[in-house]
């Protein structure tokens, strides 16, 4: 893969170049509550925002929100016509981080053709969106005290997946172009950008090293108990222990909609103008009517039930289906929880919990 | 690219009232929507949304499909609602079938509860246009009361048939009903245990049989625990699971069953395919 040196001052120039022909969004500092410390995205309007930064770990927002909308007019009807009417701009994203990467890998497997399904099966809303999307993903620089993305099989910069990478070292940036997208970005830009010398490189695998081990270090003491690999869990545990692990949940399903892997959604039906339209929305696991079935059944009435549905679901049910754990460690649902309900904390109890019975 | 939420106009062709709360509808689909037994299509109310139904009608017949559905929610309570020639929304046919030719020679046994007749009489009537492939279909069938029995007019028409048996029962005594009580698993009690020694004399071979159910959660339970302590094969034990599908396409999620998905792996799934789960239904 092709690397280059870009200092900032040419950096804000090139996503500047890139915003005269393409929606783009980078991540800015907001000073909201607390969050001071999260980025999370801003659309580049006539300007580069002056609190964009590239420093830091996940943002506040995955990057599944730019192909599937929280709601969404799917079809319309009687008269709808039978190709999709997908609005779908050339959209750039710098931003995403390598677990949000693998986050999207779910989104292309459930949604765009894969082994698993035909091109009939083809959502066009997403993959309209999902072709168009331009992918500038950034490593992380340091590690919030909820990513574990080490201990789920991946790591905290990016080896696949994005157009254009962007590494920050002291002093500017090192990109590296991954794809024909990435190509088409950098076309034209060559007067920004300088060879990267081995000194940069150095730097920026220095950075990644002490990351690395950061994560792995504040992770020691859940997932080191934990005998099996991340890919061979079996986390059916005892009632007991998922009623424990689940006692601070009030159902809010905050983790459901900031997962960079929750791909569920509700389609909702709704008259509009004399005629219907039929919109999706994003739907959560953890609420009561998710597997609700019509005459007043329900697969998953408990709370319990709904939580180990959806760690399950990350850890075992993709697996079995799409080869895939789907647990990127980006660490947001726990970031998010009002319960404090952390679910390396939960996994630990219902593995543990497990053997001791064994 | 094909929009797959698109629901196709259908129009209403016929209302025929069951029992007080189940209907069959006919619809004639403005563009064709062929199915095979045991498939489910997504059924549109206009404005209120969309629910999924196995057609109960003779997958052979091309043009029409009829659907067979109780009163339960939202969608079903605004379709009691409409008229003759009114239009709703199908899209379809989802998920996987019955495999029926693996059913070639052999004895079918098809339990049905309620209103879970409806998807089965599908089946049977793909059955009785090949009937002489199959060794003999036994439908059996409960109905909560003698008032709640489907397809009261077409039970006599199917035992008339070859190689057909038609047996019924009611959950309750009533004063009206002179046949069978109990719930459906007593319309079990002549099968068979593989182990019984003179297979000639049996009404039913569990070995050389598939079993076709469909019904409650909680009588597809019972029923599989009876077929499978009476010897039948997991892999021929055919299950209709109740789950929500809403979208059909193997994405939104609410069909799952651990890694499965109803509405692509079923809606009809095997013994075999659900027997690690401690309590599917």
């Amino acid at each position: 893969m092709r690397e280059v040196f870009i200092g900032r001052e040419n950096l804000l120039k090139l996503i500047g170049r890139w915003a005269k022909d393409h929606r783009v969004y980078v991540p800015a500092k907001f000073d909201i509550m607390n969050h001071e410390e999260t980025p999370d995205y801003e659309q580049v309007g006539d300007e580069v925002p002056e609190n964009m930064t590239l420093e830091g770990a996940a943002l506040a927002t995955n990057p599944k929100s730019f192909i599937f909308y929280p709601r969404e007019v799917v079809a319309k009807y009687p008269s709808g016509e039978s190709d999709a009417d997908v609005e779908a701009p050339e959209t750039v994203i710098v931003g995403p981080r390598s677990c949000d990467l693998r986050g999207l890998r779910k989104f292309d497997k459930v949604y765009w053709s894969t082994e698993h399904f035909t091109e009939e099966y083809d959502d066009p809303f997403i993959v309209e969106k999902r072709k168009n999307l331009f992918i500038v993903s950034v490593d992380c620089s340091f590690a919030k005290e909820t990513c574990f993305c080490t201990k789920v099989g991946g790591q905290p910069w990016p080896t696949e997946g994005f157009d254009l990478n962007v590494s920050p070292i002291d002093g500017g940036y090192i990109l590296t172009v991954g794809s024909e997208k990435g190509e088409k970005l950098m076309s034209g830009n060559d007067d920004l950008v300088t060879d990267a010398l081995p000194e940069h490189l150095e730097a920026r695998d220095k950075r990644r090293r002490s990351v690395t081990e950061a994560i792995d270090r504040q992770n020691a003491e859940f997932f080191d108990e934990i005998e099996s690999s991340y890919d061979k869990l079996d986390l059916e545990g005892t009632k007991e222990a998922w009623a424990y692990a689940t006692q601070n949940c009030v159902a809010c399903s905050a983790c459901n909609r900031c997962c960079p892997t929750c791909t569920c959604f509700l389609l909702v039906d709704q008259q509009s103008d004399g005629a219907y339209e039929r919109t999706r929305n994003w739907d959560t696991c953890l609420s009561i009517g998710y597997a609700r079935t019509g005459g007043g059944g329900n697969a998953r009435p408990e709370l319990p039930q709904r939580l180990e549905h959806r760690l399950r679901c990350k850890f075992e049910y993709t697996r079995d289906r799409y080869g895939l754990v789907t647990c990127t460690g980006c660490g947001r649902c726990i970031d998010v929880c009002m319960g404090r309900i952390d679910m390396r904390e939960a996994m630990r109890h219902v593995l543990t919990t497990e053997k001791a019975e064994a | 690219m094909k929009n797959l939420y698109r629901p196709i106009e259908s129009v209403i062709e016929d209302i025929k009232k069951e029992t007080p709360n189940i209907t069959t509808y006919r619809f004639r689909p403005k563009e064709p929507v062929t199915f095979e037994a045991g498939q489910f299509v997504e059924l549109t109310v206009p404005g209120v949304g969309e629910a999924p139904f196995t057609p109960s009608s003779n997958p052979n017949v091309k043009d029409t499909l009829e659907i067979t559905i109780m009163r339960v929610g939202m969608v079903t309570e605004a379709l009691e609602q409409m008229k003759v020639g009114d239009t709703v929304g199908i899209r379809g046919p989802y998920g996987n079938g019955y495999n029926m030719k693996d059913f070639e020679g052999k004895e079918i046994l098809i339990v049905g509860g309620g209103v879970g007749l409806a998807p089965l009489r599908s089946l049977i009537l793909a059955l009785f246009d090949d009937i002489d492939k199959y060794k003999k279909v036994s439908i059996r069938y409960g109905a909560r009361t003698p008032d709640d029995i489907v397809y009261r007019d077409l039970l006599p028409v199917w035992e008339k048939k070859k190689n057909t048996e038609v047996l019924l029962t009611i959950d309750e005594p009533h004063p009206e009903w002179s046949g069978k009580v109990g719930v459906v698993t007593v319309l079990l009690d002549d099968l068979p245990l593989l182990t019984t020694v003179d297979v000639d004399k049996l009404p039913f071979t569990a070995e050389n049989a598939v079993a076709c159910a469909c019904g409650p959660p909680i009588m597809l339970k019972f029923v599989n625990m009876v077929l499978l302590e009476k010897g039948f094969d997991p892999s021929n034990i055919y299950l209709s699971m109740e789950r929500n599908m809403s979208c059909g396409l193997g994405k939104c999620g609410h069909c799952m069953l651990g890694e499965y998905f109803v509405c692509m792996d079923g809606p009809v799934m095997t013994a075999k395919q659900i027997e690690k789960f401690e309590d599917p239904f």
